[in-house]
Formats: C-alpha cells, structure tokens, sequence
C-alpha cells in the first residue's frame, strides 16, 4: 500500500473522523516511518490479515484485545447496573405496604409499578450503553489511525 | 360470542399474509441483491420486524392469561422478554452483525472452524424451534375454539398449512416490512381495545372488588426469589439464542446501527408489553371467572365482547382476534423460514427444493406435537423454551463473541451438557418431583443452575483442549469487535 493510499482513505472515513478529533490529544511522541503496510486507518485490517498463523504481538492486536476488554467490561457493568437496580426497585416495592392499598384505577400501584417501571430503566441502560460502546470504539480508531 | 367475526377476523388474516407473501416473491425476486436491499433498510424498520417476528401467541394470549391466573408474578414474563433485548444489545448486537453469520449454525462453524460444533449448534435450532412453534399453534387452537366454535385441531392444522404454504412458496424471505406490519398490527389489535374498555367501561361493575381481584397474597411483595431469579435468567439469556432474530440483525448496514436498532427495539416491546399487561389487570376485576374454566389464556379475545356488547364490541373482538392470528403466523413463518433454511443447508444440499421441503418439514414436526400434546399455559411454554435456550446456545454465543479460548469439544459439550440436562427437568421434570416435591421448582424453572452449569461445563473442557484453540481465533474476534470503518476503509 502506498502512502497515497493511506491518505485517501480519511475522507472515505467521514463519519469516523469526527470522533477522532474529539479524544485528547496524545502527548507522547509520534513515531514517524516510510510507508509500510501497518501504518495508517488500515492498521488494523493488516493485523488482521496476519493473525491467520502467526504470533499477534504486534501492536494493533494489543489495540484489538484492548477494545475486546473494554467492551466486555462495559457490557457487564451495564448488565449488573440493570440488575440490580432492577432488584433494588423490586425490593422497595415488596417493603412498603402502602403500595397494596393505594389503588390507581382500582390497581394497586405496587402491581402498576411493577408492570411498568422496569422497562424505562431497561431503555436508559441500553441507549447509555450505545453510547458509551461508541466512544470505546472512537478511541480504538484514534488509537489504530495513530499507529 | 358470533361465530361469523371469528370466521371472518381469521380469514381476512389468512388471506392477507397469502397476498403479502405471493406478492413478496415477486418482490424478492425483482431485489437482484439481498444485500443492496439490507443497507436501505432504516433502523425503525429494522426495529418494527424484529418486533413483528418476536411477539408471539405467549405475548399477545399469555401474559394476560398468566396474569389473570397467577397474578403479578407472571409480570416479569413481559419483564424478561424485553430486557432479553437489552442482554442482547450489550454482548450480542455488534459483534452478532459483524460476523456476517446469518444463522448461529454459520456463527459456530466459522468461529471454531469445526463441523461437528456446526451439527450439535443445527440440531439444537431445529429442536428450539419446533418446540417455539408448538405453543403458536397450540395459541392457534383455542383462538378457533373460543372464537368460532369449531374443533381445536381445525386452528393448528391451519396455522401450520398456511405457514408451509406461504415458506415453501417463497414469499416472508428477508421482506422486512410485511414483519414490521405485523408489529404495528399487533399492537393496535391490543392497544385499541384497551382504550376502547377504558373508556367505555365506566358503568360497568367489577365482578371483583379491587381488594379482591388484586390480593397482596398475589401481589409484588409475594415473591418466590428461586423461580423468578431462574426465570429472568431464562428469559434474558434465551433470547439471545433464538433462530429467528439472529438473522433480521443482519438486515442492518453496520454493527452501530445493530445496536441502534436493537434500542429501538426495546423500545417497541416496552410499549406493546403495557397492553397485554393492561389485559392482564382488567381480566382480574372483571373476568375472574376464566381462570378457574382453564380458559384464562384466552381472555385477550373474550373480554372485549364481555365489557362492550354491540357491533363496537364485535368490532374490537374481530381486532383482536386478528392481531392473534398475525402474531402466530409471523412467528412461526419466522421460526419455520430459519429453520429450514438450516435443515435444508445442513442436511438437503442447499437447494431451493431442499428449502422446500425442510420448509413443510419444519410446520408439520411441531404441528404433531402441538396434536399430541395436552396445551399448558402459552407463557409458561414459551418460557421453557427460553429455559432450554439460555442453557444450550446462549453459553457458546457468549464465550464465543468475548472469550479467546473457546474450543470446539468445549462448546460441544457445554451444549450437550445444557440440552441433556434442561431436557429432562423440563420433560421429565413432573415425574421426578411428584417424589421429590423438595426439587420441584429446581425442575420446573431449571435455567438458574443449568446455564452456570453449561458454562462452567464449557470452559473446563475448552481450558483441557489439548490441541488448544482454532486456528484464526484472533482474526475473527477482531473482526467481530473493530468497528466497519477500519476493517473496511473504503476497500483500498
């Protein structure tokens, strides 16, 4: 690939690269280099052609496990956050004993409570989520179009 | 009830998806490529099919015959099957969309490049959707039953038919907007005749006193923490597995929007599970007597015609029982369009006279079932289904899209394993604890402990793989988690 190339490939890019202008700007010392087919936005294609046989020790495979991580971890933050807020609303429900005997509409507002109030929180975690596995995303481009 | 709006409600229903799914071979065949057509298909599309195809005869029929039978228990049922979404959303969507796999069978074979983990992932989607597509047809007979007075069986055996015909025939393939129709039908069907009792209802009185119809004994803070923790594990999971959603996720263009939409789609099923739920509530004070005559499942259909007599009622009744009818063809024509698409791949060559038959295959398995078997609540049958899903495909999902390890013998037996052993709690489940009554809510609401099972079960094995993990593992997970733009920039 040539340096050419590499530089076509940004504006192809539109969407991606507003979020990269976003991440902090890196203070450490960018290495510059000849054109080699690691560099540039397609870093991360290449280290994937190569992981067919050999080692990935390179750097764009440490980026990918990095984001594999990340995501992971965000993914398992966000469920136990639904769980158990989701358990904690439940909690509070049984506790108190008024919600029994309020009636709304000749239905108590325990039971209403219940049949309604968990699928607010379901939509908040999931449209949080997609925008924090964005940004992780945004940073592993930087990340990858930086190499 | 007048027998003639059954008659007339059914077969208006029956006669359109024909219609839509004649005229959609046409389409399909004019669509030169499945692909172009994928990347103009905008999220809310995408969103409204995956809603079309998912709710079922237990969501439209079940939930308020649970809650009408059992109380506010059966409210986490709505509960699990939406935040099965959001389960799906944070460990599936993206990843799921950027393997290219458009069923699971594709997905294990191409992530632990293995056969044999491809044939033990088939078989299992064969059995998960017939026995999905039991309950559909068993919702399907007492429709007939309780609406036109013919034998329950007249309702299976044609739900069953239609849906060969239209699959065999082609049509209901990749047509995301018949699907998305069905949802917005669906929740009309249920969302009109809410309003329409609410308003109407005033001078009715309840037949329960609410204190009655709502008692604390089978409210909220009466919790049963094994069954319902066993359940939302079932739920949340099981839905991760299905057939038939894997592959509308594909129809988005990259795996951001598979998250859009799947948000989307959160949304959908929150504002549709309000009416079943409403359903639900006003079958207790005003209909309790249906669920001592075992008919609970069909309250949905009766209260309408009950509250609001007249031609308005009637109307509201034909709405009803329209919107059930859409809800088992659409799930089933989902179900049956996967599962002979895997049968007929795996087992018949691949060819369109393969699909063919795999397709009436696929309608007429399940159909036997549905005969041979005693109908149990739809809710609660489709929930066992979750159970046996969240124990068999959603361990090597997971740990296939997250974990590098993963073999072949280990997903192999992990899903063996899962079958095996929610298999017998769930078929054999009665047997063993009429002996056993201490074990019964183990068997009856086995996912909390088969699906830890199955995991732990899966990685102990792929940790003692000697011949150690697939060649190009690292290749796939990266092409699994590195966002489009970068594997992908602009092809140079």
């Amino acid at each position: 690939m040539t340096r050419g190339a590499s530089d076509a490939g940004p504006p192809a890019d539109d969407p991606a690269a507003p979020p990269a202008r976003d991440s902090p700007p890196h203070p450490e010392r960018v290495r510059v280099t000849a054109p080699r087919a690691g560099s540039g936005p397609a870093a991360a294609r290449s280290a994937v052609h190569r992981a067919e046989g050999g080692p990935t020790s390179d750097i764009a495979g440490v980026y990918v496990r990095s984001l594999i991580r990340s995501q992971l971890r965000l993914g398992i933050v966000f469920a136990l956050g639904f769980v158990i807020a989701t358990a904690l609303f439940v909690l509070a429900i049984a506790v108190v004993p008024q919600l029994d005997r309020t009636f709304v509409l000749g239905v108590p507002l325990s039971w209403l409570l219940l049949g309604a109030g968990v699928y607010p929180l379901a939509i908040t975690v999931g449209a949080l989520y997609v925008r924090a596995a964005s940004r992780n995303e945004a940073r592993y481009r930087a990340l990858a179009e930086d190499e | 009830m007048n027998a003639a709006i059954g008659y007339i409600a059914i077969a208006a229903v029956a006669v359109a998806s024909a219609l839509i799914g004649f005229y959609g071979l046409r389409v399909s065949r004019t669509t030169s490529d499945f692909y172009v057509a994928s990347r103009t298909v905008r999220p809310w599309w995408n969103a409204s099919a995956i809603g079309g195809e998912y709710l079922s005869a237990a969501s439209f029929l079940g939930i308020a015959g649970l809650i009408l039978l059992t109380g506010s228990s059966a409210l986490w049922f709505p509960i699990g099957y939406t935040a099965g979404y959001l389960m799906l959303l944070l460990f599936v969507a993206a990843p799921l969309r950027r393997s290219g796999a458009y069923t699971i069978p594709d997905f294990t074979e191409a992530r632990l490049d293995s056969l044999w983990a491809r044939r033990v992932t088939s078989t299992l989607v064969i059995v998960i959707g017939w026995f999905y597509i039991v309950p559909q047809l068993q919702g399907a007979a007492l429709t007939v039953r309780i609406t036109t007075g013919l034998p329950a069986w007249v309702g299976s055996v044609a739900v069953a038919v239609i849906v060969a015909v239209i699959v065999a025939a082609g049509g209901m393939r990749s047509i995301t907007f018949v699907q998305a129709f069905q949802f917005w039908l669906k929740l009309t069907a249920l969302a009109i005749p809410v309003v329409a009792i609410l308003l109407f209802v005033g001078d009715v009185q309840p037949a329960l006193p609410p204190v009655a119809a709502f008692p604390t004994s089978a409210g909220p803070g009466d919790l049963e923490v094994y069954r319902t923790v066993s359940l939302m594990v079932a739920l949340l999971l099981g839905t991760l597995g299905l057939p038939h959603v894997l592959v509308r996720f594909y129809t988005n263009p990259d795996g951001v929007a598979a998250r859009r939409t799947t948000v989307i789609v959160l949304v959908l099923l929150s504002v549709f599970y309000l009416f079943p739920t409403a359903f639900g509530f006003l079958g207790r004070a005003f209909a309790p007597d249906l669920a001592s005559s075992g008919d609970a499942d069909a309250l949905v259909l009766l209260l309408p015609d009950r509250l609001i007599p007249g031609p308005l009622g009637d109307v509201l009744t034909a709405l009803v029982i329209a919107g059930a009818f859409a809800a088992f063809l659409s799930t089933s024509s989902g179900l049956v369009v996967s599962l002979a698409g895997v049968i007929s791949q795996d087992l018949l060559g691949g060819s369109v006279r393969g699909f063919r038959i795999a397709a009436v295959l696929s309608s007429f398995v399940p159909l036997v079932v549905a005969l041979a078997t005693e109908p149990a609540g739809l809710a609660g049958s489709v929930g066992l289904v979750f159970a046996f899903t969240a124990s068999t495909l959603c361990p090597v999902l997971l740990l296939g899209i997250w974990w590098r390890r993963l073999t072949a013998r280990g997903a192999i037996a992990g899903m063996v394993t899962g079958a095996v052993l929610s298999g017998v709690a769930i078929l054999g489940g009665g047997a063993v604890a009429a002996s056993l009554p201490a074990l019964r809510p183990l068997l009856e609401q086995p996912a909390a402990w088969t699906v830890p099972v199955a995991v732990l079960v899966t990685v102990l094995v792929s940790l003692g793989d000697r011949r150690g993990i697939p060649r190009g593992t690292d290749r796939f997970l990266a092409r699994l988690h590195v966002p489009e733009a970068i594997t992908r920039p602009g092809e140079g």
